[in-house]
């Protein structure tokens, strides 16, 4: 994504519009950055659920603060670190919570279509891959793999050095592939997910 | 989540991307089970947002001249009532004579008790011939 084109508000104007009450300016900004937040909430929360509300939650939150973001061209970053606390808080409250959920092993026992049973088998052991991963590792990972973002764009907007960031991915893709079952569960991810 | 994180161009000097690693990730994003995920989350925030928004576009759009007739009601009849009891004062005071002229002299010693020199006033020298200076 190239934001200094023409054609893209950049993110400093958008955030100038947003603090007048421009909605659409506002909508531009959760377009731009919602995968983004909820790769960094799922990263810290590790279920969807809690990514869900944590994203959307730090949305507003960035909202009613975003007189506070200094530098509005360096929203995104300002963003993240947002969604990290709320998501932490989250897992805070979660953890001091009893719930009566049922346990992801009980669910898996309901019936289901073999594919969906594939994928949901898949989706779980990406979960526990990703579980044994740092949490930065996990953030990295997830904005490179998952969201797209270059190293560059991630150093810059988590506040990282750039050889960290690049160090940190390369660290945590090799866990992965080990987790998943070495590099040949590549081609065998592919063939499961699709 | 985002279209991309195929795209190579992007990555010139990066690790590159993993594409078998990327399409496994995949399976951790909403839209693959809701394709209406993200319009949907994009929709709440928004919907949440409203009154932030609507007091936003409220405060920019006040002006000067908003503040200023917010106040006029208070700060004029203040000013009235101000006025008035100003006048007041000055019309009683008119009735009053004004004060005599007072010499520079008067005031600098007026209100300071003169201090007598203890001989030349004692009764017993009535009649004396005495000579007396002062030095300042």
């Amino acid at each position: 994504m190239s934001l200094e084109g023409s054609e893209i508000p950049a993110d400093g104007d958008l955030v100038h519009r947003a603090k007048r009450g421009d909605k659409f300016a506002f909508g531009q900004l959760v377009e731009r950055y919602q995968g983004a937040t909820y790769a960094v909430a799922l990263s810290v929360t590790g279920r969807h659920e809690g990514a869900e509300d944590a994203a959307q939650e730090s949305f507003l939150v960035a909202l009613q603060r975003l007189d506070e973001c200094r530098s509005p061209e360096r929203f995104a970053g300002w963003l993240m670190t947002i969604v990290r606390n709320r998501s932490r808080n989250l897992v805070r409250r979660e953890s001091l919570r009893h719930t009566d959920q049922v346990p992801p092993a009980a669910r898996s026992l309901v019936p289901m279509p073999d594919r969906v049973a594939e994928t949901s088998e898949l989706r779980e052991r990406l979960k526990r891959a990703l579980a044994a991963l740092p949490e930065i590792q996990r953030q990295i990972v997830l904005l490179h793999d998952l969201e797209g973002w270059t190293h560059r764009e991630i150093a810059g907007r988590l506040g990282l050095p750039s050889g960290t960031v690049r160090s940190h991915l390369h660290f945590a893709r090799k866990a992965l592939r080990v987790s998943l079952g070495g590099t040949p569960a590549g081609p065998d991810l592919q063939r499961k997910a699709l | 989540m985002r279209d991309n994180v195929h795209d190579e161009s992007r990555y010139a000097d990066d690790l590159g991307p993993d594409e078998e690693l990327a399409q496994a990730l995949g399976l951790l994003d909403p839209a693959q089970q809701d394709p209406n995920y993200w319009l949907s989350f994009r929709s709440w925030v928004l919907s949440n947002a409203t009154a932030e928004l609507a007091r936003r576009r409220l405060m920019h759009e006040l002006t000067v001249a908003d503040v200023m007739s917010s106040w006029a009601g208070g700060v004029v009849s203040t000013a009235v009532l101000a006025a008035v009891l100003a006048g007041l004062l000055l019309v009683r005071g008119a009735d009053d004579p004004p004060p005599p002229p007072v010499g520079v002299e008067e005031l600098l010693v007026s209100e300071v008790e003169g201090e007598t020199i203890p001989t030349l006033l004692a009764p017993e020298t009535n009649g004396a011939v005495a000579f007396a200076s002062e030095i300042f």
